[in-house]
């Protein structure tokens, strides 16, 4: 018999039928609605066991400790560790996304030579052929590490000059370091000890000095209450973060912190509110008035809330030598709660050295800021993580990224008690990546390697039978058999802290009262951070929201 | 287990730094937008805000105010409002618990909280190539069209109750569940603990006459507290919409 | 019979056969193990009857899963004997260091967060009680993946209709749900979810 229409319509309409009672339509709704909850371009997390490994933050001279989760290889998750006995757990904001940062789109993957692709070989023997031509430069910007060894040995070695940066935290314990004819990194300052702190535009709640150590202090100490132990006078013309936390905000005009720091001096001598000694500063209360904004009657109380609770300090933002002629007036230089020399400082510091011929090539280490332009006419040798765009180096070449590099930890610069860390290398880097240290132990293999100088340094601290290493728990340096072990402590995550400096005085001679220094770039959140780029993260904080200004960098 | 969960932040110690912010994005797998979002498209759990009071030149002052789901223990707005019951609280810790996979992305209850505390994922998340490795295995990713807010870092209290099981134990030890913006406080101003545990520093911090919350006159009974003692943070704090502070109007 | 009653009626066969018999045949690919792994000869051969040999938990209490190479390795350096599953093991996975891509019949979504710590320390349940008597067979299973969600069928439960089901036949939310109501153990989405 023939099939008609309406044989197909009633078989088709018992195929609508029949399909309800098996389970394809409610299989298929089911499977289809987590079909489209897996979307293959959504990137999923990684599975697998979590472990936590301890290491340490070398992207400032900070140095914080960190407790790094790690699944598959790769870190997964970043938070402080309690354990440090500075930081006591704290991050800058930027550190909590740091982990990610080795796969920032500007991460530099390859040598480049002028713009194009080139090859390790090549920028070794363009730089060896400088060598041979003209004086070099080396440009440290964290000097005192073990790769600092490196840098400053093949500079005495080759007849070149090696030019240890400083930052603004440094650069304000300059002054002193003249004066008494010390290092700068031998010098730092006593904040536990200090009841007044006056601090001209120095950002000691967002960003100064190591995170945590500050902010600790000031929030036991300080925050919220009308009559503080620790008084934070914060002298600056815009209202900051530390200004808002602060005892008191002395809004003054942009570049006058000089001027008032020496008719504050002025102040203090003509009421004798300090011992008169040194040289007497030539500026009166209504110069100061003037040029700052402020009333001279306003100066004068300053002046007197300034010795109201003794120890007093100032910090200044950068190198200011009239502001450290205010702290050798106040009685701060060499006291508690002042600058302090770190005691016995056992690590020795590479001196700088200077030349004053025009120089052939530059060699820069991935630690100096993106913000240095090398010398006119010098070839310029840049090691960097990340491209930060700009850069007119001739050649860029790979440094090792976060957590890519074993490094050692000097003590950073505002402390006033020494420290000693190492920072192991948790990721591999690739074999594209190098340092400046390893490229010139390259070039002249007799120089002293990390790992040596490591050794050495542990051997130093353990002879010197000083200390505590802060790990788990703090162990002091004579329950440590051999420097070995101390040095095995260091490596899994531990952190040496001297003991207590002997209040060694510092004697500061100063003739005159100093001079204005020049104008200062303002600081900002993001300057304290030396990397070109920034975590991708850190959008939450001034694109996705409104809690910060986008980070000022200076163009190169 | 019958815990209440919940925080106690001092406005005083709170800086503004916004180290709570990256931490929480970086803990919950928050992608990092794309350069066209703004502050009103962008996706901060942990958010904080500036506020000042309102004088000019010296006598200026501000105060930062960090703002995530506030756990509201009583008719809780959200989860009265959502089609999907992709919102609940949970009995046994007192968190608000949202589940994105569940989530149609009415944005009902973005309307619904008086705390402006939850967030729309507008776009896809996108990471850098082979930054995706980096994500916490603790937190599922979301994808465009759902709302996500803070859920106190439940994926640590996860890891608390494994090991605490491990161990034998039934009560997890509150060292092993510290949430992404406590830890990362560089002034210890966010407290976090059990407010129905009475020997719970954070439970006897949150009973203080110095701690207020936001918006309690609402009666949602939020589980995150706030301290200061600045006069004119709590008078902003507990301003009618008429503008003047209404004191003695304490929950 | 009504001719047009006929029509309608091989409709509905056809659609009842190709929806019961077709359906779940051309639902599911087939896939094999990249190793033929035989539990029973091994639970007898390295002296450990109790999964937790090669199915630890973690110091922190998190589970080990499926064995990583080095627990292979520890005792398949080189072949123990003549199996060609073996020499696959060793030659193409241990040997050049490459993880080997098991295929995990029980693969839950990311959002699903299973302790199994919780399970078996705080609740007391053995192995067997949700994973069947895995350890006492050599059976080679076939891995057999849903087409359209990409799930091991396991998650489903071999049943297409999900009724008259083997015990522990199925892994979905609701299956999780059946046994804590069973229990008297209630937990809130974040009990399961992540």
């Amino acid at each position: 018999m023939k099939v008609s229409r309406r044989d197909l319509l009633l078989g088709t309409a018992g195929l609508t039928a029949g399909i309800f009672f098996t389970p394809v339509p409610w299989k298929v709704l089911d499977d289809v609605s987590i079909w489209t909850q897996n979307w293959a371009w959504i990137p999923q997390p990684p599975r697998g066991p979590v472990t936590t490994k301890l290491a340490a933050c070398t992207l400032c001279p900070s140095g914080c400790s960190l407790r790094v989760r790690m699944a598959g290889g790769f870190p997964v998750g970043v938070s402080g560790s309690p354990a440090h006995p500075l930081t006591k757990g704290a991050l800058c904001p930027l550190g909590f996304a740091a982990h990610q940062l080795n796969w920032h789109p500007a991460r530099l993957q390859e040598v480049r030579h002028q713009g194009r692709a080139a090859s390790w070989e090549e920028a070794r023997s363009a730089f060896e052929k400088a060598c041979a031509e003209g004086p070099i430069a080396i440009v440290d910007g964290r000097s005192g590490r073990a790769a600092s060894i490196v840098l400053q040995s093949f500079a005495a070695k080759h007849k070149a000059s090696y030019d240890a940066l400083r930052n603004a935290e440094e650069k304000s314990l300059a002054p002193y370091a003249k004066w008494a004819n010390v290092s700068v990194s031998s010098l730092g300052y006593d904040l536990e000890n200090v009841r007044t702190i006056v601090s001209f535009g120095a950002p000691l709640l967002d960003g100064w000095g190591v995170p945590g150590r500050f902010t600790h202090l000031w929030a036991e100490r300080a925050a919220g209450e009308s009559d503080p132990q620790l008084r934070l006078i914060q002298i600056e013309p815009k209202l900051s973060r530390t200004a808002s936390g602060a005892w008191r905000w002395i809004p003054i005009c942009q570049g006058s912190e000089e001027l008032l720091a020496a008719s504050l001096a002025s102040v203090l001598i003509e009421e004798h509110l300090v011992p008169a000694q040194g040289p007497v500063p030539p500026a009166s209360v209504t110069d100061a008035a003037s040029q700052t904004g402020l009333t001279p009657a306003a100066i004068r109380e300053l002046a007197r809330a300034i010795v109201d609770r003794k120890p007093v300090l100032c910090i200044s933002d950068g190198e200011s030598p009239a502001i450290a002629a205010l702290n050798l007036l106040l009685g701060a230089v060499g006291t508690p709660g002042g600058i302090l020399p770190k005691s016995g400082h056992p690590l020795p510091m590479p001196p700088a050295s200077a030349n004053d011929k025009p120089l052939r090539a530059v060699l820069i280490d991935s630690t100096v800021p993106w913000e240095y332009v090398a010398p006119e006419g010098a070839e310029a040798f840049r090691f960097a993580a990340w491209d930060g765009g700009g850069s007119r180096a001739e050649w860029l070449l790979p440094a090792p990224g976060f957590l890519e590099e074993l490094s050692d930890l000097p003590s950073p610069p505002t402390c006033a008690v020494a420290t000693y860390a190492v920072a192991p290398n948790l990721l591999s880097t690739s074999a594209q990546t190098k340092t400046a240290a390893e490229f010139l132990l390259q070039i002249d293999p007799t120089l002293p390697a990390i790992d040596q100088t490591i050794r050495a340094r542990c051997e130093e601290i353990f002879r010197a039978r000083r200390g505590t290493v802060h790990a788990a728990k703090p162990a002091s340096i004579a329950s440590f058999e051999s420097a070995a072990k101390l040095e095995q402590a260091l490596r899994d995550g531990g952190v040496w802290l001297d003991d207590p400096p002997a209040h060694s005085p510092l004697k500061c001679s100063l003739r005159e009262w100093p001079g204005n220094s020049g104008n200062r770039a303002p600081a900002n959140w993001a300057t304290t951070w030396a990397q070109p780029v920034l975590p991708p993260l850190a959008a939450k904080l001034y694109q996705e929201s409104s809690l910060r200004e986008t980070p000022q960098r200076s163009q190169s | 287990m019958s815990a209440r969960y919940g925080m106690v932040i001092d406005l005083d110690r709170c800086t503004g730094c916004g180290a709570c912010m990256v931490a929480c994005a970086a803990e919950n797998n928050v992608p990092p937008l794309p350069a066209r979002a703004t502050d009103r498209t962008g996706l901060t759990p942990m958010l904080v805000h500036k506020v000042n009071n309102g004088l000019e030149g010296a006598g200026r002052r501000e105060a930062f105010i960090p703002i995530a789901c506030m756990h509201c223990a009583n008719e809780t707005p959200c989860v009265s409002v959502c089609p999907q019951q992709a919102v609940e609280v949970d009995k046994a810790t007192g968190i608000v618990m949202q589940i994105p996979q569940r989530c149609l992305g009415c944005r009902y209850c973005m309307t619904a909280c008086p705390y402006h505390a939850r967030y729309f994922n507008w776009w896809d998340p996108s990471w850098p190539p082979g930054m995706e490795k980096t994500l916490n295995p603790g937190v599922a990713t979301r994808m465009r069209g759902v709302v996500e807010k803070c859920n106190l870092c439940h994926a640590r209290l996860h890891t608390a109750m494994e090991k605490a099981a491990a161990a034998g134990k039934k009560e997890i030890e509150m060292t092993d569940y510290i949430p992404a913006c406590v830890e990362a406080c560089p002034t210890n101003a966010i407290q976090f603990g059990d407010l129905a545990n009475p020997d719970d520093p954070a439970s006897q911090a949150a009973h203080s006459p110095e701690t207020f919350r936001l918006l309690a006159r609402l009666g949602t009974e939020p589980k995150i507290y706030y301290k200061s003692r600045q006069p004119w943070v709590r008078a902003l704090a507990e301003r009618s919409a008429s503008g003047h502070a209404t004191e003695g109007q304490h929950v | 019979m009504n001719r047009h009653v006929l029509a309608f009626a091989i409709g509905l066969v056809f659609a009842l056969v190709a929806g019961w018999v077709v359906f779940p045949r051309v639902l599911y690919s087939h896939q094999q193990q990249p190793v033929d792994f035989p539990h029973k000869t091994h639970a007898a051969k390295s002296g450990n009857a109790d999964c937790d040999g090669c199915h630890p938990f973690n110091s922190d209490g998190s589970f080990a899963g499926i064995p990583k190479n080095d627990t292979c390795a520890a005792c398949h350096t080189d072949k123990l004997g003549t199996s060609p599953a073996e020499a696959k093991l060793v030659d193409d996975y241990l040997k050049t260091g490459t993880t080997t891509p098991w295929l995990v019949y029980s693969r839950q979504p990311a959002n699903v967060w299973f302790s199994h710590a919780v399970h078996v320390k705080r609740a007391g349940l053995a192995c067997a009680d949700c994973h069947g008597a895995l350890g006492t067979s050599d059976e080679k299973r076939l891995y057999e993946q849903d087409r359209i969600s990409g799930y091991s069928r396991d998650i489903w439960g071999h049943s297409i209709s999900r009724l008259r089901r083997a015990p522990h036949d199925g892994r979905t939310m609701s299956d999780c749900e059946d046994c804590h109501h069973k229990r008297h153990i209630e937990v809130g989405c974040f009990g399961c979810h992540q």
